[in-house]
């Protein structure tokens, strides 16, 4: 390789980030140009530093090395390093990306290297299998927050919040109390990982949660309209089998 | 340990099988007496019948009731001679009872030539005595005999659950999380500061022998489970830095305290994971305990980040130790958790043998 590898840590624990520094401070093929403690700040940096490899930790604060990955927009090398996370390991096993089990060898970590190197050369990238394990949920059924990226912010909604989702081609907008977020992610994707005792499909285009659902209007024979608790009692269409769901929730 | 089991029900009317044993032991000897009295001594069969539907009928349901009157007499609260008192008036105030509705049943039977009823009234009140003797001896059976079985179960259940805590707290214990994360502190140690390394590795080894030795003892002194969980906490305060801080106020009478072994790491470790995983933040958990008299009160209260997810309820730990305590101390309450919003406090309450000073 002509070029060093420009590589970024991200790792909530000092020792950690001390032991991946010290096995790769001599390393030909690798330049580190950072360090970071959290997830905001690791998103931040690679969108910034755009780098080509980034060792990343998936158990931090704040956002998890997953939930990072949405918000990336500028996508380098990814190795994972986890101590110990049954349903990270899973989702590792259907993927290729390479990851680092704590604590590794640096025999083992030069072998990570040695793949990435090679993703690389062959002009490959595991861009895809990513997009893959950000829509794997590790842990619990259902997710309990939303991370979203406006310009330069970074938005943590818990699912509490979210008023309703409506589906825009190829990305989604959630509304908040606050406002409303846009997301690339589909309304399939919702409609699995949301909990469907708080959130319905209730038509093609719009997923809401329940307890923000104020009426259901007859609108026309057949068809059936929600209206919201909001000061602009937003109205939502409500499919045949959205109708049927939301009987089924409610008990009515 | 156990508070003395009180049946609330009478057993006549909890159990089928017993009201019916009941009520064929007393149908047995009704028959019988009619047969040997119409039969033997030529008593008038409506004579017989008045006579054991008193005696055999009337006295078993009246009887009956005896048990409220040993249901709060306990043998072993009350003393002796009030006991015999207590029971010599409600006895009496039975048989009072009895025989003036026998009396009342009989007095139109009653005639000048046929004394038969009349003449029985010495011998009945000797025997509504004997009788309230009788069941007396019977329902005290009944109630011990039905403690026992509840102690029983009681216990078996209670050894049950402390071996699944003790299961639990193993679990917790080795957390595989916890017990990679520290090796591979110890890894970078090992680079860094060989000698720190090593004084890991020993309080690791320490505290996991701790944990994974078997204890024989379920209660250990408070001194011994605060010297594990410092163990726990200086392991986590390598690995944290400066982001985890402890703060200990104890009352040093409360040193020889008895309390539950491993009940207090996994509250440690909620404190880890909600505040100092969840946030940037330094955080600080601090624990307080004090003695007031028969009381030790041990207090573990930690920062949160109240923009982390919240925690859910109760988690599968707290509901453990409440759970534990409610069995060994019969108490319910003996766990506080208090969500201040920016911190999260769990009281722990132990009662204590004698008291501290």
């Amino acid at each position: 390789m002509s070029e060093k590898l420009q590589t970024l840590i991200i790792e909530d624990e000092e020792l950690a980030r001390n032991l991946l520094r010290s096995y790769l401070k001599d390393h030909p093929d690798i330049e580190i140009i950072g360090e970071c403690e959290n997830g905001f700040d690791g998103v931040k940096a690679i969108n910034e530093k755009k780098p080509d490899l980034v060792f990343l930790d998936i158990q931090m604060p704040k956002i998890t090395g997953f939930e990072m990955i949405e918000l990336l927009d500028h996508k380098p090398q990814i190795i994972f390093t986890t101590a110990y996370d049954q349903y990270a390991l899973k989702a590792f096993e259907l993927n290729a990306v390479d990851y680092l089990l704590k604590p590794f060898s640096k025999e083992r970590m030069q072998k990570a290297i040695d793949k990435v190197i090679h993703h690389i050369q062959h002009a490959e990238t595991n861009i895809e299998k990513l997009e893959e394990l950000s829509n794997f949920r590790p842990g619990e059924a259902y997710i309990d927050r939303v991370v979203v990226k406006d310009r330069h912010k970074i938005h943590i909604i818990t699912v509490d919040k979210i008023r309703y989702i409506e589906s825009l081609d190829d990305y989604v907008m959630i509304y908040t109390q606050d406002g409303r977020h846009m997301k690339q992610k589909t309304m399939k994707y919702f409609e699995t990982y949301l909990d469907p005792k708080n959130f319905i499909r209730i038509h093609r285009s719009f997923i809401v949660q329940v307890d923000n659902i104020a009426e259901i209007q007859q609108y026309e024979k057949d068809s059936y309209v929600v209206i919201l608790k909001d000061k602009d009692k937003t109205k939502l269409k409500v499919s045949k089998t959205g109708y049927k769901k939301i009987k089924d929730v409610l008990h009515f | 340990m156990f508070n003395n089991y009180k049946p609330m029900n009478h057993p006549l009317t909890n159990n089928y099988r017993l009201l019916l044993s009941y009520v064929l032991f007393w149908g047995v000897i009704s028959i019988t007496n009619i047969i040997l009295q119409v039969f033997w001594y030529n008593v008038p069969l409506i004579y017989s019948l008045l006579d054991t539907g008193t005696n055999y009928v009337l006295y078993p349901l009246l009887g009956s009731s005896i048990w409220y009157s040993i249901r709060y007499n306990s043998l072993e609260e009350v003393s002796a001679g009030r006991l015999i008192l207590f029971h010599f008036i409600a006895a009496s105030i039975l048989c009072a009872i009895w025989i003036y509705i026998s009396f009342a049943i009989y007095k139109p039977f009653i005639t000048e030539e046929n004394s038969f009823l009349e003449n029985g009234l010495p011998s009945k009140i000797f025997a509504g005595y004997l009788m309230y003797a009788i069941y007396l001896i019977f329902f005290y059976a009944v109630n011990y005999y039905q403690s026992l079985k509840e102690k029983i179960k009681k216990e078996a259940e209670y050894k049950t659950l402390l071996r699944e805590a003790e299961l639990q707290a193993l679990k917790s214990q080795i957390n595989p999380h916890f017990l990679f994360n520290s090796l591979n502190s110890i890894s970078s140690l090992t680079v860094s500061d060989p000698e720190k390394a090593q004084e890991m590795v020993i309080n690791l080894s320490t505290f996991m022998r701790y944990s994974l030795t078997h204890e024989q003892k379920e209660m250990v002194t408070f001194a011994r489970e605060l010297e594990n969980i410092k163990l726990y906490l200086g392991i986590e305060k390598v690995r944290f830095g400066k982001k985890l801080n402890t703060e200990f106020v104890i009352d040093t009478n409360c040193l020889e305290a008895e309390i539950p072994n491993m009940i207090l790491q996994p509250l440690f470790e909620n404190a880890i994971k909600y505040g100092v995983y969840e946030t940037t933040e330094q955080v600080t958990i601090k624990t307080i305990c004090q003695c007031e008299g028969n009381i030790l009160k041990i207090t573990i209260v930690n920062d949160y980040d109240a923009n982390s997810l919240q925690r859910k309820g109760e988690g599968i730990g707290l509901r453990n130790i409440r759970k534990r305590m409610q069995i060994i101390y019969s108490q319910p309450d003996l766990i506080k958790i208090t969500d201040m919003k920016t911190s999260f406090e769990v009281q722990l309450i132990i009662p204590q043998k004698q008291p501290m000073s």
